[in-house]
């Protein structure tokens, strides 16, 4: 298993098949990718507004869901002014 | 099986994922496992103007079912030995 | 090629025969490649070098009538996730 291993009480960036970005702290996973965000957000993305964080609080995402789980630079991440930055929101995965 | 074993002949080289929502990621290849999700060190999503999504994001785990292509270095594929091991596979295959 | 002693018996052999051949290969969301197939699986999972890729990509116009615009790509080594796979032809076709 390429595992999520390293993953565990770290907080990740969570990118869902409809396009969603979901950051979080990986509470736990397993074998299917099902995975458990705690103290969790949304990041909604707007080309002409500003990024706007919705929380989630706990959460578990279901592994057939998920594209792709990152490691947050807290530095880099905790950096980054939201509010200057806009964007598309991420299209979704077509088969 | 045999796809798999491929890639992880490959760790340590630098890929690019093209997912199926069309982002590319480059970095280097970490680890792969039976159903071809794939770790990833040291990324670079390309287009990040478009993308910033994922500026702060320096590893990623991505799902194996989300990848439509993987590019790999040409230099560190032998094709023969691949043709070859792809021939056994399919008799193995027919066999059963 | 060696057609005669291993013959064509299910669908999967005319692949195997395409080993080290150019392949046409046609996938979901209106992509083509060509290349040369180094290996495959029983999911079609492909290995092919020297790729070309068209996508085709069709520009609804005004008055119905859309245009089509082909995009092509190359790429030197490329694993193909079978899950997109629609079909493999053998090197006859180009």
């Amino acid at each position: 298993m390429s595992s999520l291993q390293g993953y565990v009480d770290r907080r990740v960036l969570v990118i869902l098949q409809d396009g969603r970005v979901i950051i979080g702290m990986l509470a736990g996973y397993d074998q299917k990718s099902n995975v458990v965000l705690s103290d969790s957000k949304e990041r909604v993305y707007n080309t002409d507004e500003p990024v706007e964080e919705i929380p989630l609080g706990l959460y578990l995402v279901k592994g057939d869901q998920i594209v792709l789980i990152g490691e947050l630079d807290l530095e880099e991440d905790e950096s980054t002014d939201l509010s200057n930055i806009r964007a598309e929101p991420l299209p979704a995965i077509r088969y | 099986m045999l796809i798999f074993s491929v890639f992880k002949t490959l760790t340590d080289q630098t890929v690019i994922v093209e997912l199926k929502n069309d982002l590319l990621i480059t970095g280097v290849l970490k680890s792969v496992d039976q159903f071809l999700n794939i770790r990833l060190d040291n990324i670079q999503v390309s287009d990040e103007a478009r993308h910033p999504h994922m500026i702060a994001v320096k590893n990623c785990f991505i799902r194996g079912s989300v990848v439509r292509y993987v590019q790999i270095p040409a230099d560190a594929v032998d094709t023969q030995l691949l043709e070859d091991a792809t021939r056994r596979e399919a008799l193995n295959q027919t066999k059963r | 090629m060696d057609t005669s002693s291993a013959g064509i018996q299910e669908p999967f052999d005319l692949i195997r025969l395409s080993l080290n051949e150019r392949v046409f290969v046609k996938l979901r969301g209106d992509r083509e490649l060509t290349g040369v197939l180094h290996a495959y699986d029983g999911h079609m999972n492909l290995i092919m070098s020297a790729v070309e890729e068209t996508i085709m990509i069709v520009d609804p116009a005004e008055g119905g009538q859309g245009s089509v615009n082909y995009v092509k790509r190359k790429m030197d080594m490329l694993f193909v996730r079978g899950d997109g796979v629609i079909l493999v032809s053998p090197p006859s076709r180009t």
